[in-house]
């Protein structure tokens, strides 16, 4: 298990992104496509709760990465304001919208997603390796 | 992220490389607002050197696309690649932009 504890805040975005790409590279599916899919999630997840959910206050978000053989999850917890991503409908592509497209990113590119709002937060997300879906190939 | 603008005859070509993403987003919305209020209609967004892009990158690339089609312009996507082609696919920005 990985652990990654750090402030809430943009700044630390990139450093956070960079321990999930690590970390995905860790399963081994020797896909870019895989790893670009949850590096864009998990970019997202935190958006949100240094956008939104630290709107107010400053805090920490800790980050869990759990690395199986052909799988990977990400729990963040983070003691913010609570956001329900089965609450935010899908947007209208057609319409070209500029913004509330996070939650689809999320949703579209991880394979289980689950939210339990409380003291702390949890999102956790899993992303599964498929050949058929990546066509990619393991070392 | 870099933003370079460079400005040939009734062309405008912006070249953005690295991360575009909720932090350098910012950077560049004064960029396209000047590109928008100098109504320059032929629009070229060069990504061939960009590594990442999050949801807040896209919304300023489908911004200025908006903005400029309202002037009567075109805006041009090239060089996608890697996670930003998986971004736009997704978001299905290829049936705007040929990519």
């Amino acid at each position: 298990m990985i652990y990654v504890r750090i402030p809430g805040n943009l700044r630390y975005r990139d450093l956070a992104v960079r321990a999930v790409a690590a970390a995905s590279k860790l399963v081994g599916t020797g896909d870019r496509h895989f790893d670009d899919e949850v590096v864009s999630a998990f970019g997202e997840a935190f958006n949100n709760i240094a956008l939104h959910g630290y709107r107010d206050h400053q805090g920490e978000v800790e980050i869990e990465i759990e690395v199986g053989a052909d799988w990977l999850t990400i729990h963040l917890r983070d003691r913010g304001a609570s956001f329900d991503v089965s609450d935010i409908p899908d947007p209208d592509l057609d319409t070209l919208p500029e913004s509330g497209l996070g939650i689809f990113i999320i949703r579209s590119f991880m394979d289980e997603v689950s939210y339990l709002a409380g003291e702390p937060n949890l999102l956790s997300m899993t992303k599964r390796y498929s050949e058929a879906d990546h066509g990619g190939t393991r070392p | 992220m870099t933003c370079t603008r460079t400005d040939q005859g009734d062309k405008t070509t912006l070249v953005i490389d690295g991360l575009l993403d909720a932090v350098s987003t910012a950077d560049i919305r004064p960029i396209i607002d000047a590109v928008v209020a100098d109504r320059r209609n032929l629009v070229t967004v060069d990504l061939a050197s960009l590594r990442l892009i999050d949801s807040s990158g896209v919304g300023a690339i489908i911004s200025l696309y908006k903005r400029v089609r309202a002037n009567g312009g075109e805006v041009a996507v090239t060089g996608l690649r890697d996670q930003p082609l998986a971004i736009f696919k997704l978001l299905r920005l290829d049936r705007v932009f040929s990519i």
